[in-house]
């Protein structure tokens, strides 16, 4: 630890490296620092509790997306399980208890994901169709239970969740508090467990992953069912915010969820990236899109602002993995 | 710049080279004359493809001097090679499998010259050109349909194909049976009468001693001087080669046949058919090596052993008990362990820290129920793993990537240390490792073997499957053509069974 610092402080390229090293958080901090000199909102307790709540939702499902990422895989999916998981849950919790309601949704999820991991891992279906399917049929079946309008939250159970969803604990505003600890998780799990090491060696070699005697396709059908199930909390959360869970909830929301994810540098050919990065790129999309809207920059240049930082962080990443 | 002519076609003075950290050639020098034929010898890893490769321009030079005809060339890819006349047949096939051969012999014309081909002519020039070499291929058809010894013929026949002054053959041989070695023989004895500078790599010093004018040897990357072929005896020239003595390089073992075998295979076959009916067993504190030509199926047996290819029929025996091997994950349950051939595609994970890399085959004794691992306990298990094996680097948080080839092959071995297996079928285990991690990794085959575990050997190096191993099995198209005890190693006896021979009495 002592080395790397004296390393750090060997004058000013060391200094650059450092930044270019971790370049996902100084990206954020400056947008902090820049967003801050810019607005006098910004930086109000409503504004920030507002983006967090924002984010959180996209947030659980960016780490989603990393995790299958990681094998080399993607999910275009969770989006549409993100409608079809709230309207599930919507109508869940105006006929059970809540926690009935809340497990039932994450099974549900679960078992959807399931159903692209074992496209992927046992039928050998490229990853990039079996869930571009699911994601069509999950949007389908979103608008079917639906009937195409949103389902509002009518019982007890209901006003508990949109409660608990609209305050904060501590000036942290609680679904964002369920997202830090996803990240949190998911963090552990792919640098202490055996799960995460062996995720990250799958993505970055699958063949002799196989070779060393892992079953590859076991852990590629759970990494789908995982993400499944994450888009069941990002659903519940989401629809709790709201007080309803409607069929266009979470629409694009898988190409943002790729986009933090290559912003918080990970590889999309699988076995390099983690999750308080992705986290750094979730709050940087996060915090683009807020900034704009406190300066009244209208949506369709804010896409083309979002997409010039994909281009930029991505950019930055190259010279970091030249060195 | 002089005009007079030089003695010498080539000359490569004082020629070094590194790739990254690891210095290949340290200052080599080779001089050529036309109408000569001039072997390079020298171990795997001597440098001496690397040499040729700069002579041809696929490498660049770090220092020194290439001169052609006494004038100076700075070839910076291999077409700049060919323009100078200088063309290469590679060890491995450079092909495209669905063009002519004719198209393939004259690929190299397409993007230069007319918009217009005009095939007949090529394809006849094609013909006559393979006609000249004596053997019977049509030049009209696809490369895919040719056998190897044929594909092998369309490569020279390629290199011939433009005003070619300096041919460079890098083991040419290894697919040929002895009829076709001597009609490429008379070949290069009919392209030297007229001529042409023949730079001639091989591991044969029969053939070596049949046809080349001049040796040069390279030992570690430093050339041993060249002589002319009349004055020096084989045994001088593989003292050379291996700057020692044989027994120095290989350690010896005492293999226990008194005592069950560790593993035993009855009737084998693989499911797509190549592999058929192997059986053998291996002994306590026994290295069982396994040959052959590339090919001949010793790698496919490998991976039905291992599980990762599906296996058609077959009883595979350890330590007395049946066992069913139906993926790498039932394998390694056995405990057996395969070092691939190929170390980066399918040995190591280059992107991952070392420690990940050995880690990767033992997690369950470094972590809890829920998996979670013993940061402690997984740090001594790598670092012990790491100073055994002699894995030079300043820590096992360095990616493999920057490790050297000897290096990372230490690590891919490491990761079935790191679990006790009881059987490690090691793929060329030195492949496109130094000399010194090759002592290295000898050793530690042998160490392992004495405690008893079970290793198959496959190698191509014929010096080093007769060095290192007890007895030898050959494999001939998919089945194991002939076992050759200790006492019967030879280079001879090897190729012999490879091809599908019986022994000479």
């Amino acid at each position: 630890m002592n080395t790397s610092i004296n390393k750090q402080a060997n004058g000013l390229g060391g200094i650059l490296k450092f930044v270019i090293k971790h370049n996902t958080i100084f990206i954020f901090l400056l947008l902090v620092i820049f967003s801050a000199f810019i607005s006098d909102v910004f930086f109000t307790e409503t504004n920030l509790s507002n983006l967090l709540k924002q984010v959180s939702g996209i947030g659980v499902v960016s780490i989603a997306m990393l995790i299958v990422i990681l094998t080399g895989g993607i999910d275009l999916s969770v989006g549409s399980l993100v409608a079809l998981l709230a309207v599930t849950f919507a109508i869940l919790i105006n006929v059970v208890i809540l926690p009935v309601a809340i497990l039932l949704t994450i099974v549900l999820g679960f078992a959807l994901g399931s159903f692209s991991g074992y496209l992927v891992a046992y039928q050998k279906m490229a990853p990039f169709i079996a869930t571009l399917a699911l994601m069509t049929i999950a949007r389908g079946l979103g608008f079917i239970y639906s009937k195409g309008s949103p389902v509002t939250f009518n019982s007890p159970g209901g006003s508990f969740m949109s409660d608990f969803a609209n305050n904060s604990t501590l000036f942290v505003p609680n679904i964002a508090i369920v997202f830090f600890i996803i990240v949190a998780l998911a963090a552990v799990m792919l640098k202490y467990n055996v799960f995460g090491r062996l995720v990250i060696a799958m993505g970055s070699n699958e063949e002799a992953s196989r070779l060393s005697g892992i079953k590859v396709s076991k852990y590629k059908f759970l990494v789908y069912a995982i993400s499944g199930s994450l888009a069941a909390v990002a659903a519940i959360i989401t629809a709790s915010r709201t007080n309803l869970g409607s069929p266009n909830m979470g629409f694009s929301w898988e190409l943002d969820a790729i986009a933090a994810v290559v912003i918080g540098g990970a590889s999309l050919n699988g076995g390099k990236g983690n999750a308080v990065n992705t986290l750094m790129g979730v709050l940087i999309l996060g915090l683009i899109g807020n900034i704009l809207n406190l300066l009244n920059v209208p949506s369709y240049p804010q896409q083309v602002v979002k997409g010039a930082i994909i281009i930029l962080a991505v950019l930055f990443q190259k010279i970091e993995s030249k060195k | 710049m002089e005009n007079m002519k030089s003695e010498y076609r080539v000359e490569m003075i004082g020629i070094t080279k590194s790739f990254g950290v690891v210095s290949v050639l340290q200052g080599v020098n080779l001089k050529v004359k036309p109408g000569e034929i001039h072997a390079l010898l020298g171990e795997n890893g001597a440098g001496k493809s690397t040499l040729v490769k700069i002579l041809s321009g696929v490498h660049q030079r770090d220092n020194g001097t290439v001169l052609l005809n006494g004038v100076e060339i700075n070839p910076k890819n291999t077409h700049d090679g060919q323009v100078l006349g200088i063309s290469v047949v590679y060890q491995e096939l450079s092909l495209v499998n669905d063009l002519s051969v004719a198209e393939n012999i004259y690929l190299h014309k397409l993007g230069a010259s007319k918009f217009w081909m005009n095939w007949k002519q090529i394809t006849k020039d094609a013909q006559e050109l393979i006609d000249s070499l004596g053997f019977v291929i049509d030049a009209g058809a696809k490369v895919r349909d040719l056998s190897i010894v044929q594909k092998q013929v369309v490569e020279i026949a390629k290199a011939l194909s433009e005003d070619t002054k300096v041919l460079i053959l890098d083991e040419p041989t290894t697919v040929f049976d002895p009829n076709d070695a001597k009609k490429l023989f008379a070949n290069l004895l009919r392209l030297k009468s007229e001529g042409m500078s023949i730079i001639y790599i091989s591991h044969h010093l029969d053939e070596i001693f049949k046809i080349a004018d001049t040796i040069t040897v390279l030992k570690d990357g430093v050339d041993t001087g060249s002589m002319a072929t009349k004055d020096i005896t084989k045994d001088n020239v593989i003292k050379l080669m291996i700057g020692r003595d044989l027994d120095e390089l290989y350690p010896t073992r005492d293999a226990r046949e008194d005592l069950a075998p560790v593993f035993e295979v009855q009737n084998l076959f693989g499911s797509d058919g190549f592999v058929k009916d192997v059986s053998f067993s291996v002994h306590p504190g026994e290295v069982l090596g396994i040959a052959g030509l590339g090919g001949s199926g010793r790698t496919e047996m490998a991976k039905l052993i291992f599980g990762a290819d599906k296996k058609k029929s077959g009883t595979l025996i350890l330590n007395g008990k049946i066992i069913k091997t139906d993926s790498p994950f039932d394998a390694v349950k056995h405990e057996i362990g395969f070092v691939s051939e190929d170390r980066k595609e399918e040995g190591v994970f280059l992107p991952l820290s070392i420690r990940s890399n050995i880690s990767i085959t033992s997690f369950k004794p470094i972590s809890s129920k829920l998996g979670f691992i013993n940061n402690q306990k997984e740090c001594e298990n790598v670092r012990g793993l790491i100073s055994k094996l002699n894995i030079k680097t300043p820590s096992s948080e360095v990616d493999v990537k920057n490790l050297s080839g000897g290096n990372q092959q230490k690590v891919a071995l490491a990761k079935w240390l790191s679990i006790d297996s009881k059987l490690i079928i090691i793929d060329e285990p030195t492949r496109g490792v130094d000399v010194g991690a090759k002592i290295e990794i000898y050793n530690l085959i042998n160490e392992v073997a004495k405690k008893g575990v079970g290793v198959i050997v496959i190698s191509s190096d014929m010096p080093e499957i007769m060095g290192i191993a007890d007895r030898i099995l050959v494999m001939h198209k998919g089945s194991i053509f002939g076992e050759l005890p200790k006492e019967k190693f030879t280079e001879e006896n090897i190729l012999r069974y490879s091809i599908g021979e019986e022994l000479k009495e």
